[in-house]
């Protein structure tokens, strides 16, 4: 760390947005740059609430670290590669801009109350969608299934490398494409690739259909591959874990919060395997995260069907169906509740 | 009469939690503050004086939100 200049930066108030574009759920990222602003690349992945270090390790931010060095030490020459590295431009400047923020939040910390005057970067995020509902328009797929984990499409990374595939997993669209265990990507889209991080800012950005470049190393030689991204490749992206999945509830659910039950408690239900079964672990109490509640839905409810489907499904697929009908729509939907099945209606706001 | 102070005991004790976890968290950010300010490598949550230490010292930068 000698060899740079740190800044810790413990607050989103006044963030350049367009210049550190990162996944705003995180509680860690790191951007390494030059002193103009050109971006070396950045660091920090999630995938999981409580298991924070699945995607990070010490030793891999060391090598993201040492890869930025090689990267500063080539610069300028190695300028025109880096630039896309930095992304597109952001809807607004800095996040107190967003109109669901301004107002409540400056583009400085209150000295006297730090925390509260302090933007969350998830706020962002979901700013960034109330932007779209509140427009009466569907979430699109990068803001509802941001910066997706590359498992996706079948690439799983080693978390104390710099991007190096750990497995590809069989039958996956990666391994159609080539890609083995053991793979260091070097470049992605002909962008420098230092972190698992670099890898999904590429993916984050990417059309759908999509086929991207990627130079790799495999056995100290160099090649070319292909990573091919189909029309509905976001779709197993999971982004209930997400800090901003609890404004997703409130939008799509009402409030709750599920997960599947336990085999026990689904088979004293009566609930057949291999069906829809979520488990009401929370049914939000109060003002707009209270709607499913005052709906009827109680905790421990099990919703067994929704919208005539009784197929399984995770609450980020739930939500996501509930998030592609209207706004203030009710979705017909079945719990099981002591035994007893009862119909209501899921609302939506 | 008892469901209005039963639910008002609740919204004050609720009340009362939250500002005890702001005030917790605001400890643990002054702490995190000195300690990071101490150990003497990090600019702490000034952008423009790290970019302005990155262009006198030739170094590169290193920004972690958190």
């Amino acid at each position: 760390m000698k060899q740079f200049v740190g800044v810790r930066v413990v607050q989103f108030n006044g963030t350049d947005l367009a210049r550190f574009q990162f996944d705003p759920d995180l509680t860690y990222a790191a951007f390494f740059m030059n002193a103009d602003g050109t971006l070396y690349g950045r660091f920090g992945s999630r995938s999981d609430m409580k298991d924070a270090e699945r995607e990070i390790s010490v030793e891999g931010f060391g090598k993201a670290l040492a890869a930025a060095l090689e990267l500063h030490k080539g610069f300028p020459a190695n300028k025109s590669s880096l630039l896309a590295k930095t992304g597109p431009p952001t809807r607004f400047k800095s996040p107190e801009e967003y109109p669901s923020l301004k107002g409540r939040y400056q583009r400085t910390l209150d000295p006297e109350k730090p925390v509260q005057s302090c933007v969350h970067c998830h706020q962002v995020l979901e700013a960034e969608r109330k932007m779209y509902r509140s427009a009466g328009r569907p979430i699109p797929d990068e803001w509802l299934r941001p910066w997706p984990m590359p498992d996706v499409v079948g690439l799983s990374f080693d978390p104390k490398e710099k991007a190096k595939l750990r497995s590809v997993a069989a039958g996956s669209s990666a391994a159609r494409d080539g890609f083995k265990a053991g793979d260091e990507i070097l470049t992605l889209e002909g962008q420098p690739i230092i972190s698992i991080a670099d890898v999904q800012f590429v993916m984050h950005f990417a059309k759908a259909p999509a086929a991207l470049k990627a130079e790799v190393l495999r056995a100290g030689k160099k090649s070319s591959l292909t990573l091919t991204l189909a029309a509905d490749w976001r779709r197993p992206s999971n982004f209930a874990w997400r800090p901003s999945a609890w404004d997703l509830r409130r939008m799509g659910t009402g409030g709750l919060k599920l997960d599947p039950p336990s085999s026990d408690l689904a088979t004293k239900a009566g609930i057949a395997p291999n069906s829809l079964a979520l488990e009401i672990k929370h049914a939000g109490e109060y003002g707009e995260h209270a709607l499913a509640k005052n709906a009827g839905f109680r905790k421990g409810d099990i919703i067994v069907a929704v919208d005539g489907k009784s197929a399984p499904m995770t609450e980020a697929e739930l939500l996501a169906l509930m998030l592609a009908k209207p706004v203030g729509a009710k979705v017909p939907a079945t719990v099981v509740r002591g035994g007893q099945r009862l119909d209501l209606q899921i609302p939506t706001q | 009469m008892l469901h209005r102070t039963v639910l008002l005991s609740g919204l004050l004790l609720a009340g009362a939690g939250a500002i005890q976890a702001a005030e917790n968290r605001l400890e643990r950010v002054k702490k995190d503050r000195a300690d990071v300010t101490a150990g003497g490598l990090w600019v702490y949550n000034d952008l423009d004086q790290g970019f302005a230490e990155a262009r006198r010292t030739g170094k590169p930068l290193a920004v972690v939100f958190r």
